[in-house]
């Protein structure tokens, strides 16, 4: 009876030098395209255990940091007042990592009927649902399917920031909604008429199509790297891994690879702005 | 002994489900009384503006339970008599077990073959109506009745079995040919069994989360006007579960208010799926009486 209570309590010793030693990382599906690649790099070099996971979208990653289920979180909206509020023990430490946009993307019936650009005013239009066809828009006859960003990701909240100034001044509207990017990309892919909004990095150009936004002197501007460094493209957001307090051991390590060179290169890679490229 | 023991666990099982029942309603009480019966009946939920409305998830609900369970039990109560009175034994074991595979398969993959096929599928062939996209109640609806037809086939058959051999010999002595005896001997014996295959079924509907989470197109607050209208079948729609199944709920999570217009949902989905149960089995019963 002996040896088995020794060999159990030395496996639970085991199990929970094993859970200590995972480093967990959850949140948005837009950070997690370099964050997943480090971490494929950090298991093969550096034999460690990491974890990453994207549910519920940056929110997600804000609440599991906050909860304690994660070591890091990953964020395309930095963390509000609110999120602060609701864990007031934690300490939320924002690490920029890179930069991106979110494109208004169109299927490709919509591009080739001509829609290229669209303003601010007429996006708002859409959204309340006073615009409902592309031919109101220049494009052919095609009733619009919106698919909405649902609330909590950081695509939907930087599109309302730039359309109604936040969140909470958004229109109470309801439409079919999509979540990680994936999903959204699929959907507006095989969907006629479709509009939605997008991390700029997945706009292929051969599925779905980044429209450029019009500004007040009616310049369009479409989000490719140099609109988004020099802030032209209004939409831009920055990415952020989330810390609580300021990062040390195994979250340490991981941040500073996703900071140095080659980190950064995958942040490029993924279609997003180096720390680097942005202009000051 | 024996009996003490079963009345311990059967005591153990009943405490689980009522301590569950109380949790969600526990945790549910502020939006009981911040918004009362209202939080039932409620056709708007924004939860920026405090309002929650739990009717369109309802009606989503009941609306894709029921497409499923219109679409999957003529072919699930069809093929239940066709296993048990007509295939031979061997056939109707094979078919069995077929088909009981199709319950094995876990639901993400029937959610994602209904993203590959159903949703293109659906949206090209009622193109007519000209449908917004693909992801439909309709879709969510028709996706079910795959899943549920193994329940429906498995439970039918049970009930066809259970109608005493003895009777369908009787039958046939008297001069019925095959179908007369199966429709005015056995269907009528199994008529009960076949009610709560339907109930425990819809139970099993009304409580299928991933699958309809991908093809509902979870679009909130889309009631029809008139309960029986079908103009909303090919529109995207949300369910009690698709709405559990978002990002809302990490949203939620430290506002006590909208943590409880959530967990108010689990209880709903809890009370329904647990009524469908329970007639279903008490049903079912009485036909062995």
């Amino acid at each position: 009876m002996k040896p088995l209570a020794i060999s159990l309590a030395a496996l639970l010793v085991l199990t929970a030098q094993i859970c200590a030693e995972t480093l967990r990382i959850n949140g948005s599906t837009t950070v997690n395209l370099p964050v997943a690649e480090s971490a494929e790099i950090l298991r093969a070099e550096q034999k460690m255990d990491i974890q990453v996971d994207t549910q519920g979208g940056s929110s997600g990653g804000i609440s599991m940091l906050g909860d304690g289920l994660v070591q890091i979180g990953m964020s395309s909206k930095p963390v509000s007042a609110e999120d602060r509020a609701k864990y007031p023990s934690v300490q939320f430490n924002e690490v920029h990592v890179g930069e991106d946009a979110v494109a208004l993307i169109v299927s490709k019936d919509v591009w080739d009927g001509g829609v290229r650009s669209l303003t601010k005013q007429q996006l708002k239009e859409i959204y309340e649902g006073r615009i409902t066809n592309w031919k109101e828009l220049g494009g052919k006859p095609q009733r619009i399917a919106f698919f909405n960003k649902e609330p909590g990701r950081g695509t939907w909240e930087v599109f309302v920031h730039w359309v109604y100034g936040s969140p909470a001044a958004a229109p109470k509207v309801s439409f079919p909604e999509v979540g990680g990017n994936e999903e959204t990309r699929n959907k507006v892919a095989s969907t006629r008429g479709a509009l939605s909004q997008l991390s700029s990095s997945w706009a292929d150009g051969k599925k779905v199509f980044a429209l450029a936004l019009k500004g007040d002197d009616g310049v369009p501007v479409a989000p490719i790297t140099e609109n988004i460094a020099t802030r032209k493209y209004p939409l831009s957001r920055p990415l952020f891994l989330l810390t609580k307090g300021e990062p040390q051991g195994a979250v340490k390590v991981f941040v500073d690879f996703l900071l140095s060179e080659r980190g950064q290169d995958l942040v490029k890679k993924h279609g997003y702005l180096r720390l680097k490229d942005l202009v000051k | 002994m024996t009996r003490t023991l079963s009345w311990f666990f059967s005591m153990l099982a009943l405490a689980a489900m009522l301590l569950l029942l109380g949790i969600f309603a526990w945790q549910s009480i502020p939006v009981w009384q911040h918004d009362g019966t209202r939080y039932l009946t409620g056709v708007k939920w924004f939860f920026r503006s405090r309002e929650f409305g739990a009717l369109p998830m309802i009606y989503g609900s009941l609306v894709v339970s029921f497409i499923a369970l219109i679409v999957a039990a003529p072919l699930g109560f069809g093929a239940a008599i066709c296993t048990a009175e007509y295939l031979p034994r061997p056939a109707r074991l094979a078919v069995k077990v077929l088909i009981e595979l199709l319950a094995g398969v876990p639901s993400v993959v029937y959610g994602l073959l209904g993203i590959l096929l159903l949703r293109d599928w659906i949206y090209d062939v009622f193109a007519r109506f000209e449908p917004l996209n693909g992801d439909t109640l309709l879709t969510a609806g028709i996706l079910l009745a795959v899943m549920v037809l193994p329940t429906l086939v498995t439970l039918g058959d049970d009930a066809l079995r259970g109608v005493p051999a003895a009777q369908r010999r009787a039958a046939r002595a008297l001069g019925l040919t095959r179908a007369e005896t199966l429709i005015s001997v056995t269907l009528p014996q199994a008529a009960r069994g076949f009610g709560s295959a339907l109930l425990l079924g819809f139970g099993r509907t009304l409580g299928e989360t991933i699958a309809v989470f991908l093809v509902v197109g979870r679009q909130d607050n889309n009631l029809p006007e008139h309960w029986l209208s079908v103009n909303k079948w090919l529109e995207s729609g949300q369910t009690i579960t698709s709405k559990l199944g978002s990002s809302e709920t990490n949203i939620a999570y430290g506002d006590p208010l909208h943590w409880a217009a959530i967990a108010g949902l689990g209880l709903i989905l809890l009370a329904m799926t647990g009524a469908a149960a329970f007639l279903g089995t008490s049903f079912g019963k009485r036909s062995d009486a």
